[in-house]
């Protein structure tokens, strides 16, 4: 290929650099704070809560994302056909644009939601069970309440252990959103087949390669920061 | 094959959700997400469970009141699946637009019709499904007539006949299908190729490595990593000269198969009227043009 070519390759993917973004934020906005719900959830002591979050935890991460991603995006299609369901629910799956794009991204980012949730939940879970008891019995014997203790002592130190094992996920994530391809969601893996096609090369899929390095390295500087950030309690 | 692995995903996933989804319920704080798949999921179980019958029951409802013509002219959109990497069918040019003989084709039916047409990417081992989901009206992508896909799809008369070939570089001493008995031949995965090499008389001895997509084959038979690539001679001929490099190719054993546009299995009236759209086009010579300006003849075989 030329560079003349080679750019044009490039420009292409920049467009679709905001595509695989989105599910990037979005995934992050709504799996962490999913993430710590499951995880108190899971730590919950009522059992039958504690069982259902765990195998929700063991169905997550026990089944491929690409699987997840496919199995939410022809749910709502394939239950739509369905005869043995009641109108009701035939009522609410019909206001269900499937033709709409929205449609597409909305499946993508459920399926990239639940499964990172589970991840993350087990993450926090780790660092919210690694906090010595010494620090709920000092906290009660200052006069603290349950709420004030986990949010004022034991989360501050939560978030401080979880971040190197969370900055895994979130540069896991970078690289997953290709994934998406699967159900035809235009990012940058599917645009760089296109144009291995198209060029009959295999270089496209190298620039894209570089685009998830660069993403990643941007991320790991943003986490190092954060670490330098937290060292805090030492 | 494909739609039968996906309900069966869809069964055991399905459940996996349906737990989950209970167990978050719990909590109003969870993402909205979460709360519309736990309405989807209630009844699961059961719809799942009766996957088979209610297929075929809504085939038949959808043959008695078909609509299908009506639901596209309202809409004012036609809207065509692809997986847009078929050069020279339909595939993403350097400017990222959809183009191809397939999109002339279908432009004009389109334009014929007083619709627009919308070209949507899709993934090419699910797109039966796609198709049944109904997220697209067409499947119009250089796609080959098999029995499996006239099972799962009403498809239309064959417009434009192919081969399938094989391409070995200029160096091999294969010249003929049985020369490669013993060899690893590339396909690319959920093509025609793949299906006819396996059914082939060396289809049990020789080695088949199913790839993503034709270039990939190829750039491995050109390292040295597969030795022939089999795959349609359209394709075959185009990155040949593309690539610029001796490789061969031989039609030995290969079988002519034909290229249709696949539609729902209830859409009768939609597949009529598009049939018949394509002979006018046919009738008055906009087909053989659009045929010459990518092939430089009229290839194409519409009554």
């Amino acid at each position: 290929m030329t560079g003349n070519e080679i750019w044009g390759v490039v420009k292409i993917l920049l467009k679709y650099l905001l595509p695989t973004l989105k599910i990037f934020g979005f995934t992050l906005l709504y799996s962490v704070p999913l993430g710590m719900i499951v995880a108190l959830l899971k730590m919950c002591r009522f059992k039958p809560i504690k069982w259902l979050t765990s195998l929700y935890i063991l169905i997550m991460r026990g089944t491929p994302l690409m699987l997840q991603v496919i199995v939410a995006y022809f749910a709502v299609p394939m239950l739509k056909r369905s005869t043995a369901m009641p109108g009701v629910l035939h009522r609410l799956l019909d206001a269900v644009n499937i033709q709409a794009d929205s449609y597409l991204f909305n499946t993508v980012l459920v399926a990239f939601v639940l499964n990172y949730a589970a991840y993350f939940a087990e993450i926090f879970r780790g660092g919210i069970e690694s906090i010595p008891k010494g620090q709920y019995e000092a906290a009660a014997a200052l006069g603290f309440s349950k709420r004030q203790t986990f949010f004022r002592i034991i989360l501050p130190q939560v978030i401080k252990r979880v971040v190197p094992a969370s900055s895994n996920e979130v540069i896991t994530l970078v690289k997953d959103t290709s994934l998406a391809n699967v159900v035809a969601y235009a990012e940058i893996t599917m645009k760089a087949r296109q144009q291995m096609q198209n060029y009959s090369s295999l270089t496209p899929l190298f620039i894209a390669g570089a685009f998830y390095f660069v993403l990643a390295t941007v991320l790991t500087v943003i986490f190092s920061f954060i670490e330098k950030k937290l060292d805090y309690y030492k | 094959m494909a739609n039968i692995s996906i309900k069966k995903m869809l069964a055991g996933t399905l459940a996996a959700m349906f737990m989950l989804t209970a167990s978050a319920c719990g909590n109003s704080d969870s993402s909205t997400a979460s709360t519309a798949a736990n309405n989807d999921t209630t009844s699961a179980a059961e719809s799942t469970a009766s996957a088979d019958d209610t297929s075929s029951a809504a085939d038949e409802s959808a043959a008695a009141t078909d609509d299908s013509l009506q639901k596209v002219l309202d809409s004012g959109k036609f809207v065509l699946g692809l997986d847009a990497s078929f050069k020279p069918m339909g595939y993403t040019d350097e400017n990222d637009e959809i183009v191809g003989f397939d999109i002339d084709c279908a432009e004009e039916v389109c334009k014929r019709l007083g619709v627009t047409l919308e070209k949507k990417g899709i993934n090419w081992d699910t797109k039966e499904d796609t198709l049944d989901a109904g997220t697209i009206d067409c499947i119009w992508n250089g796609m080959s007539i098999d029995e499996k896909r006239e099972e799962r799809m009403n498809l239309s008369e064959p417009y434009m006949e192919n081969s399938m070939v094989f391409v070995v570089p200029g160096d091999s001493t294969a010249e003929k299908m049985s020369d490669l008995a013993d060899k690893t031949v590339a396909v690319q995965n959920g093509s025609t190729a793949q299906t006819l090499l396996e059914e082939s008389a060396i289809g049990g001895s020789c080695k088949i490595s199913p790839l993503a997509t034709n270039v990939e084959a190829l750039q491995q038979m050109d390292l040295g990593l597969v030795d022939a690539v089999y795959l349609d001679s359209v394709v075959a001929e185009y990155e040949i000269a593309e690539a610029g490099k001796d490789w061969r190719i031989f039609t030995d054993g290969s079988e002519s198969e034909k290229y249709a546009i696949g539609f729902r299995k209830g859409d009768q009236a939609l597949r009529d009227k598009v049939q018949e759209t394509l002979s006018e086009m046919k009738a008055d010579g906009t087909l053989a043009k659009i045929s010459e300006k990518w092939f430089g003849k009229d290839v194409t075989i519409v009554k």
